[in-house]
């Protein structure tokens, strides 16, 4: 069956509904274009006929259309080269002095990978444009400042419930359906203000039923995603187990996340034995998640489902009623309030597993608390040194492991102390490449005071230092001209 | 129905003249030959091309309409060599079309005509100048204009009656003036507009070098040419609207 949308398209301008004042002045701009030769934005809600209005004036106008929308692929080359050329080109009918409308549908949502720098080149095509252009969006701000002052704009409002009742008369008249007044106004009220949809549901009720009632388009509801808080309120206070189930399809969220808000909601209503049910059923479900982790079985999701809505509804004793405040996981704010405190325990940990050879896990779980302890505000000092040597930790670490302050004296001299030893440690270990590389340095050649001088420079970093020493002087030669080209010379 | 053989060229020519603007297409099968008529995404350039049935080895249709991917076909009709014959077969059953090039065949899935953007009406125009020139010519026009713009002028002088070309860039400028002796026929009368090159660059790639061309042009009128292709068994009209010559 043919989109009712499509087929009720409005042809002329007087056709089009609800916004009678937006409509006579986009009659008017076009009518006086050759004087101002602005191009206008037209903006409002998703549904209420701005496209359509733009056909129409176009076709009002006997202008030939050309229209760019968000389905074209509409980088800047494309804008460019079709919306651009059209834009600058007479028509073909009537040549230079025929006039087109050139329609740049959705022209708030000019970004993005596929529309990249399309945005820019808009503006600059209704800068440099000898056409009407019209500009189609929902988000006036979204669209750039540049482009926004060089057009005229007109605003489309909701249209009014009152105004999509007679529409949708005159299509139930056309399409011979019977229909009851209550349901046309059912319809109006519920797409709040979007024709479209309302044509939309008009026609989805109208496939089903003979005769269009209240009931029907009760029952036909379109889908809507339910909030958290009703959900948390369905779960909690009144839901069967099966009821329960079924509303967290509604619900816009993913288990992981479901979890944290029943977790942390479920304490405010429920008490003693029925909480400890509750939380049995939330353990189940949040072993089930982890092994959605750990498998990425994602089939497993809907065990989790079931306990934790099911399982908590299941697990109410009492009645329940009144009005509690639900809040946000607790356990999202302490991520965000930790996670500087996590970031410097990891860091930690990635030292001492890389230096132990132990798993990041087991140097946080297992080490971590023994260093913790034997370090206890520093009271072994010599402890404390040497652990912030091995590890060289800085100051704000060993405040983390000790629980010292980070600025304190004793922190700082024990931070010293430790550097003082790695330097020790680095000049034992790392003696003879020390030595190595003065003789290096102390080559006569001009080339290898280049190759010398870049002791600490990355060029150098591939060339070992052995390999320097006993290399030839072309190798040196090489390296200061600090590429990978060979040059003749190494030839000859 | 419609199945029909045809010269690998012959059908390369025809799809080539299409593709310069547009990328899908609907072709009329005729019963007297094929009818292709599309306009490009931008309203500015458009194409009207008859294939007569006496450029085909063999052709039988009976007025049906096929959508089809432009590139797609050419890629296949390029398969064959010189010379060789491509079999076309429409299967009414599954909408695709079935090609054969000695022995190989390609089953081609057809566009529904319905998604391909509506055909254009062609718009009566009577246009007072009359230029016939060979196909190199245009080439090296818009070859030289290309070199310092992007759109062109052309025009027909009434008095001293000649043919010109003008592009004027940022710092060059290309003229060139073709006289009744230099052209195969001239009729004079007003006529002087702006095109893009764009357009035009790509109209010639489609056009022989050694076809006549027929140019129509008015004063900021819109531009017609046709030429013949297949020995004349096919023709071409392109019609490209003006530029606006800002003030």
């Amino acid at each position: 069956m043919a989109d009712w949308t499509e087929t009720y398209r409005p042809t002329t301008l007087s056709e089009v509904r609800g916004n009678d004042k937006a409509r006579d002045e986009l009659e008017e701009w076009a009518e006086t274009w050759s004087d101002h030769r602005k191009a206008v934005i037209v903006h409002g809600s998703p549904g209420i006929g701005k496209t359509s209005a733009a056909h129409a004036l176009a076709n009002d106008m006997g202008w030939p259309v050309m229209e760019l929308n968000a389905s074209d692929d509409r980088g800047a080359d494309v804008v460019e080269r079709i919306a651009g050329e059209a834009a600058k080109t007479g028509t073909l009918a009537a040549g230079g002095a025929g006039r087109r409308l050139v329609i740049l549908d959705e022209a708030d949502n000019f970004h993005g990978n596929a529309d990249y720098g399309g945005a820019r080149e808009v503006t600059r095509v209704v800068k440099e444009a000898n056409q009407p252009i019209v500009l189609v969006g929902n988000e006036f701000y979204d669209m750039s400042q540049g482009l926004r002052n060089a057009c005229e704009t007109i605003e489309f409002r909701d249209v009014s419930a009152r105004s999509i009742v007679p529409v949708l008369r005159d299509i139930c008249r056309k399409e011979g359906v019977e229909f009851e007044e209550d349901a046309l106004r059912e319809i109006a009220d519920s797409t709040s203000g979007d024709l479209r949809s309302a044509i939309n549901d008009l026609q989805a009720v109208a496939e089903k039923a003979e005769t269009l009632t209240a009931e029907d388009v009760v029952t036909s509801e379109r889908d809507r995603t339910e909030g958290i808080f009703d959900f948390l309120d369905t779960v909690i206070k009144e839901a069967s187990a099966e009821e329960a189930l079924r509303a967290s399809y509604d619900v816009d969220e993913t288990p992981d996340d479901m979890i944290n808000w029943l977790e942390d909601n479920v304490p405010k209503d429920y008490a003693g034995a029925e909480l400890a049910d509750a939380y049995e059923f939330l353990s189940n479900a949040d072993r089930w998640l982890g092994r959605v982790r750990a498998t990425q079985n994602y089939s497993y999701w809907r065990y989790a489902t079931d306990n934790m809505t099911a399982g908590i509804a299941a697990s109410r004793r009492e009645p329940k009623g009144g009005w509690t405040r639900y809040g946000p996981p607790s356990y999202w704010s302490k991520l965000g309030r930790t996670s500087g405190k996590r970031d410097t325990r990891d860091s930690i940990s990635r030292r001492i597993a890389e230096r132990e050879g132990t798993s990041l896990a087991t140097a946080r779980r297992e080490l971590l608390p023994y260093l913790k302890t034997v370090t206890h505000h520093c009271s072994n000092r010599e402890l404390t040194v040497r652990m912030a040597a091995a590890y060289e930790l800085d100051a704000a670490e060993v405040s983390f492991i000790t629980g010292s302050g980070e600025d304190t004296n004793k922190v700082a001299a024990i931070v010293e102390d430790a550097e003082e030893r790695v330097g020790d440690r680095v000049l034992e270990s790392g003696g003879d490449a020390f030595v190595a590389r003065e003789n290096d340095g102390e080559k006569p050649t001009e080339a290898t005071d280049a190759g010398g001088g870049a002791d600490g420079n990355g060029e150098s970093g591939n060339d070992g230092d052995g390999e320097r020493a006993d290399d030839a002087d072309g190798a040196a030669e090489q390296d200061a001209e600090g590429d990978d080209q060979s040059g003749l010379s190494d030839f000859m | 129905m419609f199945k029909a053989i045809v010269s690998a060229a012959t059908l390369s020519s025809t799809l080539d003249s299409v593709s310069v603007l547009v990328e899908e297409c609907k072709i009329h099968l005729d019963e007297d030959g094929l009818q292709i008529r599309a306009v490009d995404p931008a309203n500015v350039g458009m194409v009207d091309l008859s294939l007569s049935a006496d450029a085909f080895e063999s052709y039988e249709a009976d007025g049906g309409l096929i959508g089809i991917d432009l590139s797609r076909l050419e890629d296949i009709a390029g398969m064959a060599e010189t010379g060789q014959l491509v079999q076309l077969e429409l299967d009414e059953e599954t909408r695709k079309l079935q090609i054969q090039i000695d022995g190989l065949e390609y089953t081609l899935a057809l566009i529904d005509p319905d998604s391909i953007r509506q055909e254009p009406d062609i718009p009566d125009l009577d246009l007072p100048a009359e230029v016939v020139l060979e196909g190199r010519d245009i080439n090296r026009s818009v070859t030289a204009a290309d070199m310092v713009s992007d759109h062109i002028t052309l025009g027909v002088d009434d008095g001293e009656e000649y043919f010109y070309v003008d592009a004027e860039g940022d710092t060059d400028d290309v003229h060139l003036e073709l006289t009744e002796e230099d052209l195969i026929d001239l009729q004079t009368g007003p006529a002087h507009s702006l095109f893009s090159l764009d357009y035009l660059k790509d109209m010639n790639k489609a056009i022989p070098t050694d076809a006549e061309v027929t140019l129509e042009l008015g004063e900021e009128f819109p531009i017609k040419l046709h030429y013949g292709f297949a020995e004349g068994d096919g023709q071409v009209t392109y019609m490209l609207a003006p530029r606006i010559q800002s003030e």
